[in-house]
Formats: C-alpha cells, structure tokens, sequence
C-alpha cells in the first residue's frame, strides 16, 4: 500500500529525514518510535503533504502512485489520514459541519455523489456511538476549548469518518490519561480490517499496549535504526533509546 | 485682537529677539511652522481630531504671550512639587524661564541642561541638526505653534551605554505675575544605544491667574534603549495645558510614558508613538481622575511601520460632577509590520450624571499576520461588591473609593519607581476621598 | 399560510410584470441629464404626485444643493458629477433573450453556485419565460392574505396616491431631508420604492420581500422605502437579492425609513452584491445608503446585512431608541475583495430609558480592498440604565488590504454600561492545512472558516436567505488566498 523509498526532507534548508525506507502492506500496523527530534513528526507530515517541508530526495508511493505533485487534499482524497498532535482550533465551524464538508469533498474528488443528509446523519450518529461520543459534541466548534483528550477524540471519530486506507497516528496517545487512551486504542482497533493499514507515531510504548503493531521501527536522526515486531518495543521501554543508537 | 492675531503680530518681535542666537537653520524651521500656523490657525470641533475638545474657552483670553521677567522662588514654598524623597536631576522654570537655583543640570558624561543653551551652542548643532523638529508633527497646527516660538526647554543627551543613576525631573512653575500667561515649552531628548533614562514632568500654576501650556517634546529612543517618562498633571483649575509629545523608537527600544491626568481646567495629551525598527514595545498608560467641570483628552497614536513589535495601551478614568473624559486612541500597523501585538484597553466610570465619556478606540491594519485588539467600556461601580463592603462596616464613601482605587490600580503598578508610586498612590487615593494605610 | 418556495416567487414575479405591463408604454421616457428644480417637478408631475409631494421634494433639493458631498469615510473614489446623471428614466424593459445560452456564461457559473432556479435564472438574467399555467392565483393569494390583515405593501408611489396621510406623516419622519447630501438628493429625486404598513397587533405572516416589489426595474437607483409597524405589530423585511445585479446606474442613493410604535418590532435584513467593478476595480456601483429606524416604547428593530457587492459602499443602519425599553440591534457580515471599498457601521442613539443595544460586525477583507467599521453608540443624558454591547471582528486575508475599525462611544449618563471589543485575526496556515488534510480544498477550506467567523450574523437571517447567503461568501472571496 505505501511504499516510501530512501526518503530525504528539510525544512528552512535543515535536513530532518535521511534516507527513510518504509513498506507497509494493507491489514498491518506500523508503529514508529523513537526520541525527541528524530524526526518522527516529520514524517508524517511529509507523508500528509505538509508544504513547509522540502522533499530532497526519495519517493513516497501509495498504491502505485507517487505523491510528490499531490496537494493536501489530493492526498487525503487518496485515502491519507493523518491525526494532528495538535488538532487546529475553527471557530464557529462545527464537528457536524466540519465531517460533512470533508466527507462530501473527498466523495466529489473521488466521483461519488454528496451523501445524502439523512445517511450522513446515520453515519455520525453510529460512529458516535462506537467512539463513546456525546451528541452536544457534535454540535460545538472545532476544538474551541476542547480538552486535550476531547482533541484527540475528535480526530479518531473524523478518522472513523471518513475510513481512511492509510491512517497515520501522530503522537495520538499524548496528554491522554488511561480511559481517554482506552478509548482511542479501542477506536482504532474497532476500524482496523484487512484493507487499510495504520502507522502509529509514538514516543512511548504505552499505547502499544492496546494497539498491537505487527512491525516496529526505531526512528533515529532521519533514519530507521531498527525494525522488529511487537517485542522490540518492549525491549525500547525497557532499555532505552540510547541502546539503539 | 484674537489670539492668533496677538500671536502673528508677536512673531516678528520673538524672531527679532532671538534672530541673534540662531542659526538659519532653525530659523527656517520656526519660520516654516509658523506659515503653517497662520494658514490653519487653531483647530476647532470640525477637525476630526478636535471633535471632542473645544479650545475656544481658552482662546478668549488676552495672554501675554512672550513672558521675559524673571521671578525667584523659595526652595521650601514650591518643595512639595518635586519628588524630593530621591536623587533627581532638575530642570525647572518658573513662568518659562530657566531658573538656575532651583535646578540641577549635568554635563558630565552627559547633558540635562536647556534647549536654549543647546540652540546657542555650536558644540549641540550636530544633535539639533539631526534631531530637533524631526519627529514632532508638521501639519498639526498647534504644535506648529509651538515649533515657531520655540526657544527654552530641557534638553537631555545620552550617549550610549549609560544608565543615568538618577531620573530627571522637568518642573515649569507659574507663579501669576501675569494675569494671562502663555507657555510653550519645547524640550528634546534623545537617547542613545542601551542607555535608560527615567523623566518626571510636571505643570504647576502657583496662582488663581490664568495659564495656558502648549508643550512640544520630542523623545528619540535608539538601539534598544529605555525611557520611561511619567507625567503629573495635577494642575490648579485655572491652567490648561495642551501637552504634545513625539517618541521615535529605534529597534528593540522601549518607550513608556504614564500619564497622571488629576487637576486641570482642560488637559489635552497627544501621545505619539513612531516604530522605526524591529522588536519595539510602547507602553501607554493613564489614569484619569477627575471632576467639577474639567475636561481630560487622551489622543494617542501608535503607529507600527517594522515588524515584531508590540504596543501595551491601558487608559483608565474616573469622571464626576460635569466633568468630561475623551480617549481617542489610534493604532496603525502598516502592511509591512507583520507579528505585531498590539493592545489597547480604554476603561471607564462615570461617578455623575453630568459627567460625558467620549472613546473612539481606532484601529488601522494594513498587514494579516498580526493581533490587534481593543476594548473599551463603560460603567459604574459594582454595587454588590459596595454592598459587601458596607455589610462589613466600611462607610459608602470610603468603599467607593476603595473599589475606584482597585479599578485604577492595575495601571498605577507600571510605575517603577517606588517613591513616585507611594507619591502618585497617594495622590490618587486622596482625590478618591479614600484613606489607604495600605498598599492594595 | 405555507411558505413560499422559490417556485412561487417565480410566478408572483411574472404576474407582476404581466399585470402592470403598461411600462412599455413610458419607456422611451429619459430626462436630459442634470439637475435643477424643472427636473424636479417634471418628475413629480411624471408620477401625478399631489402638490405636497412635489413641495417636499422641491424644499429637499434646495436643501441638497446647500449641502456638500462628504468626504470623511475611509474610502476614495471619483466623485460622481450631478450634473452629468439623468434623474429619470422611465424603468426599462431588459433585452428579452430566448434562451439562457444567450447569457453571459460568467453570470450563469455564478447562478449555478448560488444555487438558483433555472426558471429564476431566466428571470435574473431577462430570458422570456413561459407562462404555462394560470399563476394568478398565487398572487392574489398572497396579496389577499396581506390584505385580510389590513397590511399595506405597495410601491410608494402607489402609497402617495393610495395612503397620502400615512406617508405626509412619516416620510422624512426619520431620515429628514436635511439629514446628509445623499439623503437629501434622495428626497428630491427619488424614483420608488416600497411602502409597508402593519396595523396594530398585527403579526405579518411571511417575510415580506422586495423580490416582490412591483416595478423593479427602475427603482435602484434612488430608492425609497418606507416601513411603520404600528403598535403590538411585527413584520419582517428582506431586501436585496444573492444574485449579482448589474446596473448601468453607478450612483445608487437610497433611503430607508423604519418607524416601530410602542410595543412593535421590524426585522429588517438586507443581502447587497451590487456589481463591485473588475478584477481591476474598474466600475461597479457607488452605494451610499441611509438606514434609519424609529423605536417607541418597548419596540425593537433589528438590522442585519450581508454585504458583498458594490465598488464603494457608505451605508449605517441605525436605530433612534426613543422610547423606554427599546431594543436596537445591528448585526453586519461586509466582505471587501479586489478593488472594493465599503464603510458601514451603524449609529444607536439611546434616547429613553433602560435602551438597549448590540451590535456586531464582521469585517471580512481581501485582495486589495478596504474594509472599516465607523459606528456611534451615544448614551444621551436622560436614557438611564441604557445597555451596549459591541463586538467589531475582522479577518484579514492577504497582505494587500486593510482593516479599519472607527468605533464612536459617546456617555452622558452614569448609568450607562458599554461594552466595546474588536479583534483583528487572519486565516491561519495551520489552519488551512489541517482541512486540506481532511480532503477540504483551500477555497472550500476558506469559505468554511469565513462561515464559521460570521456565524453569530449569519444566524439572524431568516432560514433561506441564510443558506444563499452562506454561498455568497463563498463566492466573494473564492481565489483570494493563493
């Protein structure tokens, strides 16, 4: 599904990844680890089309085709979604308004017709429930005065939404506590299926607790220092990221 | 004859007295200045910036408007003016002439001294050149005024790197010899690289007699130097004052003028700020207290032309009887300034039916990347907080002036020097009515 | 009665025009270009006005050429010569064309967006329509609702002849002849315009519209309209159109009076999008507009406008609240882009006691425009306990426009409690992104975040000017952020 080769970025003529390899096959969860500053958010917002960073060199491929030329919202219409750490605030804009919009515009990109209110409506309603969300959220302006666990909750159920192939989880489990955790994680699993993937960004080990990732891999000044399953992060916790390095 | 008219006819007479003691350079100047005078005259309440402020009360009177005698003065009978608990340099003047025994001037390592002195002297002329009537506006008709008849006023040169150890009081006394008196004091300061200076100015009418001041200052603070100037304007209600003060700031500099606005029969205060570089902060703060008929006007103007700057604006006022209060705060911030924060809070009580309050926050933006935002309200005590305090035994009066001085309290905690703050605390309470045994 | 759909409209419209077909008949009518009193009275005397008309308007003219054209709002522009306009012109039939693809293909995209009816289309834009069916029915309809209510909606020319003692008591009541140079030209010249009356207690059933206002084609440019709810009433009014509307005429002088008697209350919401010139700022309508209305006791009115059109708009609804316990509320969306220029605001005069009013305002800016707030709040000496609150918010988009706010905040009581608040914000880069990675295009992203900014005054429109009104903002700023 997304096939990102020897992968170099800069921003403001600093380079922060160099040399990213990174192959992540539908059904399969990806987690990426590793300290502060080596580059972890970077990618995924290289991978999301953040336009403050400069591919150098390298590719990011997704089911055959090579991202470079395509906008932001190209790319979420391909079926990238990535969840903010630091979910923007839109005042006056509703959740309901916000998911509608986002929902019908990746439907037009994609040659569908708009979904129907009605459906939309069902839809909402349903994935609310699945996330544990309280209708009067619904109807409050995006992330104005959400607490940080309503923040992160918000970008799960727009996740929900609007189903994407690949989701990419950046640092989601941040300033979480453990039932707000619990939520999400079981969010995430509740929407993993065999045709989309999930790459998890993360500083701790803590949310792999409740997300098996099938693959971890250690991130380290720009480049991926260390692959392995479910029990290298473990291994991580234990001995810290100077042991890989 | 009107005033303009006696001030024309003086014009001649003034540049015929001090002709010998210029050169033509500021000559040109005053000249210019007063073209622009006689061609516009005096603003009336049809000019947008006079729409709240009439000036035709004061006009009426016949001032002597060249005052030349020279009148001495007992240290001890004027001492409660200056802020005499410190160290301070002195300038003082007693019906606009410089009065040698009571002040205090410097040259060593820098100059407090006077404007007439630096005018005369060819060793100023590079500083005059470079800074006199630069920043002070052009098309403004009573700073005209005073840029065609000026003549005397403190002069204060700071080199760079150089804290002065001790602040500057500027002191104009009038003491009623005429029965009208028309003052038009011009002071320049300018101050260099990293260096700080602190400047209290004061107006003080020592009769029932009419004055009327038209104050011209200009300030230059460059490379990240600091001025902090605080004016007292606690005038007897007889005296007017129109007070114009020009600031240009180099990057990085922080200007900051306090202006204390408790006495007076009609006080205008243009406050200009011009930003010249990047990382500048203006800091603009007042407190208004005032009653009977007295008329307080606050024009200010911030204007950021570079970015990453900020500007602080915290107007407070107090008005009773039929007095009336007028804030007219502008801000520019041009296309060019982006990253500027600029706040402006105007906040107001009526005490009196018969009192008017007059704000127009004003604000100009010309770039997108900035915060910018004023408020402005209007109000009264808060009568359950008064109730709690007399249920508590505290007298109405006394609980009213407790609750004004909290108001006002948040702009009198910029004033960094402790003795001017207890001064200025005091002053404030005592025109509250409120006895304060303690700091709040 | 239910609600009129846009198909109703269409049909009301066309009867209209059917039934007072009789302007074919004027229509070579044109008066010589400028101004003096022969004009004046040729133009009462077109319109068989009574004598007392035609003295008012003639002391109006009098009174304008005294006056000066004022120059101190934030906008410049040249000044239109007086003497250079034809003051009347007999409302012209548009071009019939056959079908919408003789339309200019621009206007028919714009048509489209706003979501409008092909049949309305065909109006907008002067295709011949068919009258397949008898659509009499519904006009009488409506016009027999009205009038079972004893409501009087009409052209005030209609109302100068038909309701002589309701007009000589009002018009000017407001906004008197005297009142500026463009009011009082108005009152000299003007063309027509709608009169409404609502008796006392009577609740006005449906929005009443200028869509249906009878004679549309001449009546831009120097229009009066005169509303009075007496006592215990309510109506309210909407006025403008979405779609955009292309005049020849460059100056529009208009005047609006609002008169609600004690206990009364209009509601009275405007969508302007006169043609605001090029991408060059070439052209477009010059709009200098006076709102005012009249509170009584207990009465309420309520201003609320979207304003998207025009190359230069002047224009500040107000509200005089003269009577005890009045409300006055101004609630005002202004989106400049290009070349556009608009200074509006409004001014509330609290005159009686325990007065109240709000006013918020949303100042939108982009591309090389000039956008400012001016507003007066005046508390007068005798309106104990009188309320304000103001909110001025803009949002600037690009570096090469301007934001102004001019706030006027005068008190004269100590009971008086105002509160004033402006705010200066942008749109920003995060912001954009976060909705592009959400599948939201940039334009799109921006018309949600313009929406979300005008919320609280999008609101207050009634429900299907609101959704027009939504995509209008769209529209406006579509392209303005690169």
């Amino acid at each position: 599904m997304l096939e990102i080769k020897n992968l170099h970025a800069s921003i403001e003529d600093k380079d922060i990844l160099k040399g990213i390899n990174l192959s992540v096959k539908p059904g399969e969860v990806h987690a990426i680890m590793g300290p502060n500053g080596s580059g972890k958010s970077t990618l995924s917002s290289v991978i999301a089309g953040r336009e403050d960073y400069e591919v150098t060199k390298g590719e990011i491929v997704l089911n055959g085709e090579d991202l470079e030329d395509l906008a932001p919202d190209e790319r979420a219409h391909k079926g990238i979604f990535m969840s903010f750490q630091y979910p923007v605030e839109i005042p006056g804009v509703t959740v309901t308004n916000f998911i509608k919009t986002a929902i019908n515009e990746t439907r037009k990109a994609n040659g569908l017709e708009e979904l129907p209110a009605k459906d939309m409506l069902k839809k909402i309603r349903a994935t609310a429930e699945l996330l544990e969300i309280d209708r009067k959220f619904l109807s409050r302006s995006l992330n104005e005065g959400f607490s940080g666990g309503e923040k992160k909750r918000n970008e799960i159920f727009q996740m929900a939404m609007l189903e994407p192939k690949l989701a990419i989880l950046d640092e989601t489990d941040s300033g979480l506590d453990i039932d707000a955790l619990k939520v999400v994680a079981n969010g995430v699993n509740k929407l993993k299926s065999e045709d989309n993937a999930v790459v998890l960004i993360t500083h701790y080990q803590r949310l792999l607790e409740y997300i098996v990732p099938d693959y971890v891999h250690v991130l380290h000044d720009g480049k991926i220092v260390k692959s392995g399953g479910a029990e290298l992060a473990l291994e991580l916790e234990e001995k810290g990221y100077d042991w890989v390095k | 004859m009107d005033l303009k008219e006696k001030l024309e006819a003086s014009f001649l007479a003034f540049e015929n007295k001090v002709s010998t003691d210029i050169d033509s350079a500021v000559h040109d100047i005053r000249s210019a200045a007063f073209t622009y005078f006689e061609q516009n005259g005096f603003p009336t309440r049809r000019d947008e910036e006079w729409k709240y402020t009439s000036l035709k009360p004061l006009l009426k009177h016949d001032y002597n408007v060249f005052p030349e005698a020279e009148t001495a003065l007992e240290y001890a009978a004027v001492k409660k003016y200056f802020l005499h608990e410190i160290e301070s340099y002195k300038i003082v003047f007693i019906d606009g002439v410089y009065s040698s025994f009571l002040s205090e001037t410097t040259h060593d390592g820098y100059d407090v001294c006077l404007l007439s002195a630096a005018l005369k002297r060819p060793k100023y002329k590079m500083v005059i050149d470079h800074y006199f009537n630069t920043i002070a506006s052009k098309t403004d008709s009573v700073t005209s005024l005073n840029t065609a008849f000026s003549k005397e006023g403190a002069y204060i040169h700071i080199p760079k790197n150089t804290v002065l150890p001790k602040p500057v009081q500027i002191l104009h006394f009038s003491t009623g010899n005429e029965a009208n008196l028309l003052l038009q004091p011009r002071n320049l300061i300018v101050v260099g690289e990293n260096s700080h200076v602190q400047i209290i100015e004061r107006h003080q009418s020592l009769s029932k007699n009419v004055v009327l001041t038209n104050s011209v200052t200009e300030i230059f603070t460059n490379k990240r130097a600091i001025v902090d100037y605080y004016k007292i304007q606690n005038d007897n209600r007889a005296a007017s004052l129109i007070d114009n003060t020009y600031i240009k700031q180099q990057q990085n500099s922080i200007a900051s003028v306090n202006t204390f606005s408790v006495g007076g029969n009609i006080t205008r205060n243009n406050l200009e700020f011009h930003q010249e570089g990047e990382h500048c902060t203006s800091n603009l703060n007042g407190i208004t207290i005032i009653g009977e008929k007295q008329h307080v006007d606050n024009h200010t103007l911030v204007h950021h032309k570079f970015p990453n700057c900020e500007s602080n604006e915290l107007y407070k006022g107090m008005y009773a009887d039929r007095s009336t209060g007028v804030f007219n705060g502008k801000v520019i911030v041009d296309k060019e300034a982006q990253k500027i924060n600029a706040f402006q809070q105007n906040n107001n009580i009526l005490m009196d039916d018969g009192a008017t309050i007059n704000s127009k926050p004003q604000l100009e933006i010309f770039a997108d990347d900035v915060k910018c935002s004023h408020g402005c309200t209007i109000g009264q005590l808060d009568e359950d907080a008064l109730f709690y305090m007399r249920s508590r035994g505290i007298p109405k009066k006394e609980a009213k002036g407790l609750l004004l001085y909290a108001f006002a309290n948040d702009a009198l905690e910029k004033i960094k020097i402790p003795e001017l703050k207890a001064r200025i605390t005091k002053l404030i309470a005592s025109k509250l009515g409120v006895d304060l045994g303690f700091d709040l | 009665m239910s609600k009129y759909t846009e198909d109703d409209l269409k049909k009301e419209l066309e009867t209209k025009e059917y039934e007072y077909g009789f302007y074919t008949e004027i229509e070579a009518d044109k008066f010589p270009v400028g101004l003096n009193e022969d004009i004046v009275r040729a133009i009462s005397e077109k319109k068989n006005e009574p004598e007392w008309m035609t003295e008012w308007r003639l002391d109006a003219f009098k009174i304008w050429q005294e006056m000066k054209e004022p120059d101190w709002a934030n906008v410049t522009y040249q000044k239109p010569d007086f003497q250079n306009i034809s003051y009347y012109s007999a409302p012209k039939k548009k071009p019939e064309l056959e079908s919408l693809d003789q339309v200019d293909p621009e206007l028919l995209k714009t048509f489209e967006k706003l979501g409008i009816s092909i049949e309305e289309q065909k109006r907008l834009s002067g295709v011949a329509v068919d009258i397949v069916m008898d659509s009499v029915s519904v006009a009488t309809t409506f016009k027999e609702t009205l009038a079972e209510k004893g409501i009087i909606f009409c052209p005030i020319s209609e109302a100068i002849q038909e309701h002589p003692e309701l007009v000589k008591k009002y018009i000017g009541s407001v906004v008197p002849k005297t009142d500026n140079f463009y009011a009082a030209l108005n009152s000299a010249v003007f063309s027509d315009g709608s009169f409404c009356y609502i008796p006392k207690g009577v609740k006005c059933p449906m929005e009443l519209s200028t869509y249906f206002r009878i004679n549309e084609g001449g009546t831009g440019q120097f229009e009066r309209t005169l509303v009075i709810a007496d006592e215990s009433s309510y109506v309210s009014y909407l006025e403008g159109c979405t779609a955009p509307q292309r005049d020849e005429n460059q100056l529009h002088a208009a005047v609006v009076e609002l008169i609600a008697l004690d206990d009364a209350e209009i509601k009275y919401s405007t969508v302007q999008n006169w043609f605001p010139g090029d991408k060059e700022g070439k052209g477009g309508v010059f709009n200098f507009v006076t709102k005012r209305g009249l509170c009584e006791t207990n009465a309420k009115i309520s201003w609320t406008q979207v304003e998207t059109g025009s190359a230069i708009t002047w224009k500040y609804p107000s509200c005089i609240l003269k009577g005890n316990n009045s409300i006055g509320e101004f609630y005002s969306i202004a989106v400049t882009n290009n070349f556009q220029q608009a200074d509006t605001g409004t001014k509330m005069i609290h005159l009686g006691k325990n007065t109240k009013s709000t006013i918020i305002s949303k100042g939108i800016s982009a591309g090389k425009s000039q956008n400012s707030y001016r507003g007066l709040v005046q508390i007068s000496p005798r309106a104990k306990h009188a309320r304000n609150f103001s909110q001025c918010d803009s949002l600037l988009m690009g570096n090469e426009c301007g934001a102004h706010t001019f706030p006027y905040i005068e008190a004269k009581n100590k009971s008086a409690q105002i509160e004033h608040e402006a705010t200066t914000s942008k749109i920003g880069e995060d912001q954009l992104f976060y909705c592009n990675q959400r599948g939201i295009d940039t334009d799109k992203a921006i018309a949600l975040i313009v929406n979300g900014f005008s919320k609280e005054v999008l609101n207050k429109l009634p429900m299907e000017f609101a959704v027009e009104a939504q995509k209008l903002l769209e529209i406006s700023l579509e392209g303005s952020v690169g």
